[in-house]
């Protein structure tokens, strides 16, 4: 699509969402709407993103979102309340953690409405998982953010939700920044669990300290179409960062998905793992990348994408690829989609198992692998009860 | 619950339209041990996959009733319900779901929804038949085959069958690949299931696990059919004078040398 056909976003546009804003944060805003006018839409063969309902910037909504579990010592809070209150802890990090690529990026952080700020102190080491969930309403647009600030050393697992109403179709343009500071450990645990109709391109950023560790926990099984990149630039030396991604897709549910690991420091690793289900004539584009940069010596990055089509309608597309600048390096992929065995399925209900439930275990079967590596037991099972009633007869 | 009858009539069965099994008739009991004998090629194997209802196969013509229920008509997994069991040549690999979870599924198929059997009686009791066929207790955590070899795969199709306590199970060449202390564990497994509840229909090509499982009948297929039928001391002859008297008593022309 020409983007002289696409509404972009104007200044009007954000003097109108941040009247109240400081100076710092609209300069930003203005900024990134500047390099929106270099900036092009993803490409994706796959992915027709120039008719997505989130491409037209229109006044942005916001969207709900409810806390839990924020410990003594962290801050869990609106992002504009905590722009108000908490300036000095955000503007080093806010809509700066890593470059824009492209055009939706941009049209974000320009327009960027709601959302919440999570910060955990240096050497604070939270037991339990705080919680964030975002309520879409029935309709509208909307470009929540989150900002994830982990102090040196500290520890957090934040668990962030994305749920909506009943035959809502709401057209979502977010953003996620993570920033893990030297020594920090980090799981951002994801559930998407978007209505139908709803249209969402969800981009994740983060930037790894020295000695830091990331590890996200990706879990799509809602919204109509669903574009989403993720993008850890591992900075500091000894840095590591593991992805585990599952998403399960019925009907005509689109997944365009993204996941690039940037070795920027030495001895940096990282390891992306997804497992994907689709059924009814759902597609999903799987795109991997590992980016090692030049002088990122003794790095490793590997990459395992496998697909269980439960139809013959279902179809999808995986895409791995690397980039290495430096030799000293170790990187690998392997990726696979296939159909379920129809003798897995025969022997199963020789056994007396019903067809339908047949397939929930192998499709449990599919994921335990996936599974067993996440350390959190709850979200281990919220992942496989998601499978489990997401299987159609 | 009264004594298991699997009668079968004029059951004809074919695979990408040729015919493998040409008109067999065949009454099991409860309390009756059937072997089913034969060279290579006659149509056992597809037969016994036939009556559980395996999808590459088509039946041609006949009926099969299990206590009067027609077993055409069902599903696998309801066949299997009704109480049919088919101990497996090639039982499939599943990745990632463990052995116990596997066979905790298939018992609750058999239960109400909302009775599903209680977790600790299960494991109890799984440990307990485990111990009974000789098998490791790690074998419960193992992912279902994956990694088995022949005689593990052999072992845990027979375990399954003393979980599952099926009405009538069909063993389609169990003794295939198993020493000869294998074939003992496997026929101990069987005889400890013997009574009016439970019959048994051994598909094998030889006499060896006959020592061990004694039959109460004893048929001959050749070229789809059963062509003889005898109490177990037509086993016997079999194994001390092959097949080729029967084929020539019978006037059959040689087989062709072909799987089915």
């Amino acid at each position: 699509m020409a983007s002289d056909t696409l509404t972009l976003a104007t200044r009007a546009q954000i003097e109108a969402i941040a009247p109240t804003e400081p100076r710092w944060l609209l300069d930003r805003r203005i900024a990134a709407l500047e390099e929106s006018a270099s900036l092009q839409l993803p490409m994706s063969k796959q992915t027709k993103i120039g008719e997505a309902a989130f491409v037209q910037a229109d006044a942005p909504k916001l969207p709900q979102v409810t806390f839990e579990g924020a410990p003594q010592g962290v801050i869990l809070m609106d992002l504009d309340q905590a722009v108000r209150e908490h300036a000095d802890l955000l503007q080093p990090y806010l809509l700066q953690v890593a470059e824009r690529q492209n055009l939706l990026h941009a049209q974000h952080a320009a327009l960027t409405k709601g959302g919440f700020f999570c910060y955990v102190p240096k050497d604070q080491e939270l037991t339990e998982p705080v919680r964030a969930t975002f309520h879409f309403p029935k309709d509208g647009y909307y470009t929540p953010h989150v900002l994830l600030v982990a102090g040196e050393r500290s520890r957090c697992d934040l668990i962030v939700e994305l749920v909506g109403v009943d035959g809502g179709a709401p057209a979502i343009n977010g953003g996620v920044e993570v920033v893990v500071s030297d020594g920090a450990q980090v799981q951002y645990i994801e559930f998407q669990r978007l209505p139908g109709k709803a249209q969402g391109h969800w981009s994740r950023r983060a930037a790894v300290g020295r000695d830091g560790k990331l590890t996200w926990i990706l879990n799509d099984v809602g919204a109509r179409l669903q574009v989403a990149d993720t993008r850890t630039e591992l900075r500091g030396d000894g840095s590591d960062s593991r992805v585990f991604a599952t998403f399960f897709g019925g009907r005509r549910q689109h997944f365009d998905f993204r996941h690039i690991a940037v070795h920027v420091g030495q001895h940096t690793t990282s390891d992306t793992e997804a497992r994907g289900v689709l059924q009814g004539k759902a597609r999903a584009v799987y795109n991997a990348n590992t980016i090692i940069r030049p002088h990122a010596t003794g790095t490793s990055g590997w990459q395992h994408e496998h697909t269980l089509m439960l139809s013959e309608t279902a179809r999808a597309d995986l895409v791995p690829e690397l980039e290495i600048d430096e030799w000293d390096v170790k990187a690998g992929h392997a990726a696979s989609a296939g159909p379920v065995d129809p003798m897995q399925l025969y022997f199963m209900m020789a056994r007396g198992i019903s067809e339908i439930e047949a397939r929930r275990l192998i499709v449990f079967g599919f994921l335990s692998s996936l599974l067993d590596s996440i350390p959190l037991e709850s979200v281990r099972e919220q992942i496989a009860q998601i499978f489990h009633e997401k299987v159609e007869a | 619950m009264a004594r298991p009858v699997l009668d079968i009539r004029g059951f004809r069965v074919g695979i990408e339209g040729r015919e493998i099994v040409k008109g067999l008739d065949l009454t099991v009991r409860g309390g009756e041990v059937h072997a089913i004998m034969g060279p290579n090629g006659t149509g056992k194997s597809t037969f016994a996959s036939a009556l559980m209802g395996h999808p590459a196969y088509e039946v041609l013509s006949g009926t099969v009733t299990l206590d009067g229920r027609d077993v055409l008509e069902m599903a696998v997994d309801e066949r299997a319900r009704a109480g049919l069991f088919l101990a497996m040549q090639y039982p499939a690999e599943i990745s990632g779901v463990s052995n116990a979870n596997f066979l905790r599924t298939a018992l609750n198929a058999r239960r109400e929804e909302n009775d599903p059997v209680p977790v600790l009686k299960f494991h109890k009791e799984l440990k307990e038949k485990m111990a009974g066929l000789s098998i490791d207790p790690t074998f419960a955590e193992r992912y279902v085959n994956e990694g088995f070899s022949g005689g593990e795969k052999k072992r845990n199709e027979i375990l399954q069958m003393a979980v599952l306590q099926p009405r009538i199970a069909i063993l389609d060449e169990i003794d295939s690949g198993l020493d000869i202390d294998a074939v003992k564990v496997v026929a101990q497994g069987v005889n400890d299931m013997l009574s009016e509840n439970f019959g048994v229909l051994i598909i094998t090509h030889y006499q060896r696990i006959l020592n061990y499982i004694h039959p109460t009948n004893v048929h001959v297929m050749m070229q789809g059919r059963i062509v003889r039928s005898s109490g177990p001391e037509l086993a016997e002859q079999l194994e001390a004078r092959g097949y080729d008297w029967l084929r020539q008593e019978l006037g059959i022309e040689e087989p062709l040398p072909q799987e089915a």
